[in-house]
């Protein structure tokens, strides 16, 4: 048989459309029902699915659906009080009179995955123990510095005994991944570095398999002895997807079913324009964006200048910008906290609204009749800069000049952990505990050191400008949850009365979800992480 | 053969260390505390200095640059500090798909550049001749990271012919993940693999050994292929090894945009996070090769051009 050059180039065109329409339908094919639910987080690779020593948010998408934790949050959102909090691995609960001592009733026939066997109080006893262990290189332990002991009292009872009075204990601390109930018999067989490859929990999931390629991430297969509802996809895919364009394109093309999203103004008005049937799920507050100001260093050692400041920031605008995702708040907590100061209740004095006039008085007063200018750095990070972007042009109205230098997100970091910036900012979440907010910036115990030792005060509020830690000891005593919530009020209000902090707006986690898959709940608050056990696609 | 080998291997001896002492420098200059970045705002200064005892960062820095230096020769990069995988496992597994990605895209650079820049050189001033001539300069103009994107677009988006993620598995499905980045790196290789071309094979058709070729009536193919193109192979040979090395360099940006795995995501990856250890052991493996592609070029001298001896 001979072949001419003209049959050789016809049938060369017909296999490479051949390969190319099978290419097609095999891409599509992927994009439509699918028995994996994948979902690409804002990271380079995982660290570690160890709840007790997790940092990364993307690597705790995984551990939640791993584990679980003694009490649970109502799906989609954090308590409003402690009655809302749900049984999870302790079926029931009671609290001492003075909030200090908790005793759980286990849930039975619990069992861990890959055959580890039932849950007991032992395993419970072990993974607090863990957390309380100053040997163990567990990063969360200022989470369960009020935690004095736990008690194994029974197979299925177990004590927490706390230092200091906590009646928002099961809201606030329990609730947390790192509050999560490992295996102690995998623990100790498989040794802290494998575990943290290789973890056992209660989950609804179980870990299959960790890609050696970061865009491949973690698989989970649906737990087969689950104690509760099974989940409805059987498997669930958790994928590292740093770059902002590949995660979008993947969502775009099918390949992956829901996305981090980015926290950048008009971000989510472009993507809306390209796929309308997306959905965004928000999980508010999220994280608290705050300014602080150097209070032993001019211009902002006095007063009337951070107030100026103040009055300046139009945060209302700045919430708008960010959009949907960022929100307004109005004092150290948020609205949607206990405790929180919302529009109708935030007292006059410390609202600051925008009022230029106002600010150009002050800034006279304080000697500064013509304004001044100052330097100041941020992170290259979209929310960081686009907050401060915004902060520098509306300074700018009053007279106020910030130089504004963008730096490398992990330099900005270290950078402000030695004390080095003008006006300090500060993105960080917390859990519905209305003190924590105050007492990890404010406190004198956290001040910034020069060495980097010290903590994210960098006000040094507390230390220039004394009495706060003596209400937060008096409020952390205080068993009674109305009286403390009252004492956390007048805490916010002697803290932006002396405004070492100016909270600028919360800006809520957000998930892009594509448009068939139906999550089962709306999610409104939270941490920066849900269960998709109740997802599932569209026809 | 083997000693000239032996010579330039001996060679690129100070150029390694160069490399390591001037990426351990880079290394502590660099902003950014690995134990925060490892730990986190919420670790304890107990558990920081913990983390920096475990990791050999309290140490003198000569003994750090020691232990480095000897770690180093024997390609052993310690764990990361992020999760405490084995570097070299990583690199094994990473460099790979940067190989493939490179050998790729050189090829389809040659396969489209050489052919090109033959059919402008035998068509000066036409037609072909001002094609080459718009390729080339929309071939350095187009940022191959952009050129990625919008080939990302319209191929995998679009059309759906290619996948967005990853890098395969198995030759097949390797080969379908690498050929659109691999087309990017192609087109500016291409552009100048052409432009190389068309300059040193229209020097080399001016000369008197080509117009006796064609009046002995050797027919136009072969006066351009076998006398032609084979006298100008030595320039296109250097321009080769500089193609491979940009090669190497631009699949940094395109294994960003592809998502695909490989030693230039991973240092970047570490370089944020700053894994110290991720960084010097992917910086000295791409030294390695810079030193490795560079005596390539110089054998591939000696076997192009027989004037050239290996003393």
């Amino acid at each position: 048989m001979t072949l001419t050059r003209r049959a050789f180039v016809g049938r060369s065109g017909a296999a490479f459309a051949g390969l190319a329409l099978t290419s097609t339908f095999a891409a599509r094919a992927i994009a439509q029902g699918s028995d994996t639910l994948r979902i690409a987080l804002s990271a380079r690779g995982f660290r570690t699915l160890d709840p007790a020593r997790s940092i990364q948010g993307a690597d705790e998408w995984a551990i939640i659906h791993m584990f679980d934790t003694l009490v649970d949050m109502p799906l989609g959102r954090f308590p409003d009080s402690v009655e809302e909090v749900q049984p999870s691995l302790a079926e029931s609960w009671t609290a001492s009179e003075d909030s200090r001592t908790w005793t759980f009733k286990l849930r039975p026939d619990v069992q861990f995955h890959k055959g580890y066997g039932p849950l007991t109080s032992e395993d419970v006893k072990f993974s607090f123990d863990r957390l309380l262990n100053p040997e163990e290189l567990g990063v969360r332990s200022a989470l369960y510095e009020n935690l004095e002991s736990v008690t194994a009292d029974t197979p299925d009872t177990v004590t927490l005994q706390l230092k200091l009075p906590d009646p928002l204990f099961i809201m606030g601390t329990l609730l947390h991944h790192s509050a999560s109930i490992v295996s102690k018999k995998a623990y100790e067989e498989k040794g802290t570095e494998a575990f943290e490859r290789d973890p056992i929990g209660t989950g609804p999931y179980q870990l299959e398999s960790v890609a050696e390629d970061p865009s491949q991430g973690i698989l989970l297969a649906a737990n087969p002895d689950y104690w509760g509802e099974a989940p409805l996809v059987p498997r669930l895919q958790t994928m590292y997807i740093a770059d902002t364009t590949a995660r979008t394109l993947a969502l775009m093309s099918g390949d992956i079913h829901m996305m981090e999203g980015v926290r950048a103004p008009g971000w989510v008005p472009s993507i809306q324009a390209q796929s309308p049937g997306l959905h965004f799920d928000v999980a508010s507050p999220g994280s608290f964006f705050t300014i602080s100001f150097n209070l032993a260093a001019p211009p902002f050692d006095d007063v009337r200048v951070r107030q100026a400041v103040a009055y300046l920031i139009d945060r209302g605008q700045i919430a708008e910008a960010m959009a949907p995702f960022g929100q307004r708040t109005w004092g150290i907590n948020p609205p949607s906290f206990p405790g929180g100061f919302t529009a109708e209740t935030i007292p006059e004095e410390i609202r600051y609204e925008r009022n230029v006039e106002k600010a150009k008085e002050l800034l006279a007063e304080a000697g500064h009749p013509n304004g001044f200018s100052f330097k100041a750095y941020t992170s290259q990070r979209e929310d960081y800069s686009s907050i401060m972007l915004m902060i520098q042009q509306l300074l700018r109205e009053g007279g106020v000049e910030m130089e504004l230098e963008l730096r490398d997100h992990t330099a900005f970091h270290a950078d402000q952990a030695t004390g080095t910036n003008t006006l300090y900012q500060r993105s960080a979440a917390y859990p519905p505990v209305p003190t924590q907010a105050i007492s990890e910036q404010l406190a004198a115990t956290s001040e910034v050191k020069p060495d980097g030792s010290g903590g994210p005060n960098f006000s040094r509020y507390g230390v220039v400008v004394p009495g706060i830690d003596e209400m937060l000891a008096a409020t952390m005593a205080e068993s009674d949850l109305e009286k403390r919530l009252a004492m956390v009020r007048d805490m916010e209000v002697k803290i932006l009365t002396d405004l070492p902090l100016l909270p600028i707006v919360t800006n809520g986690y957000m998930m892009v979800r594509a448009a068939d898959l139906d999550l089962g709940y709306e999610v409104q608050s939270g941490y920066a992480h849900w269960r998709l056990t109740k997802a599932s696609f569209a026809g | 053969m083997t000693r000239y080998i032996v010579v330039r291997l001996l060679d690129a001896i100070p150029t390694v260390l160069l490399v390591l002492t001037l990426v351990f420098i880079a290394m502590r200059i660099l902003p950014g505390d690995p134990a925060v970045a490892a730990l986190g705002d919420f670790a304890t200064p107990e558990q920081r200095e913990a983390f920096r005892e475990k990791m050999g960062l309290n140490a003198p820095l000569w003994q750090q640059y020691l232990t480095f230096v000897v770690n180093s020769l024997t390609l052993d990069f310690g764990a990361s500090m992020m999760n405490g995988r084995d570097v070299l496992g990583l690199i094994a597994y990473n460099l790979p798909y940067t190989i493939e990605l490179t050998i790729a895209s050189v090829l389809l650079g040659v396969l489209i550049g050489v052919p090109f820049g033959v059919w402008a050189a035998t068509n000066p001033n036409r037609a072909p001749d001002s094609a080459m001539r718009g390729f080339s300069l929309i071939g350095y103009a187009v940022p191959d990271f952009y050129l990625g994107a919008l080939l990302l677009i319209v191929f995998s988006l679009n059309l759906g012919w290619f996948p967005i993620n990853g890098g395969g598995e198995g030759f097949l499905d390797r080969m379908h993940h690498v050929f659109l980045p691999a087309l990017t790196l192609a087109f500016i290789k291409a552009a100048f693999l052409g432009r190389l071309t068309r300059t040193a094979l229209l020097e080399v058709l001016g000369r008197d050994y080509i117009r006796t070729a064609r009046a002995k009536g050797a027919r136009e193919p072969r006066v351009i292929y076998r006398h032609g193109l084979r006298n100008a192979l030595l320039p296109l040979t250097t321009g080769l090894g500089l193609t491979t090395l940009t090669a190497l360099s631009g699949s940094v940006a395109i294994e960003l945009v592809f998502n695909r795995p490989g030693l230039g995501k991973l240092l970047i990856s570490a370089i944020a996070e700053r894994d110290y250890a991720v960084i010097q052991g992917g910086i000295v493996v791409f030294a390695l090769f810079v030193v490795a592609i560079n005596l390539a070029m110089d054998l591939a001298y000696v076997l192009v051009d027989p004037r050239i001896r290996v003393s």
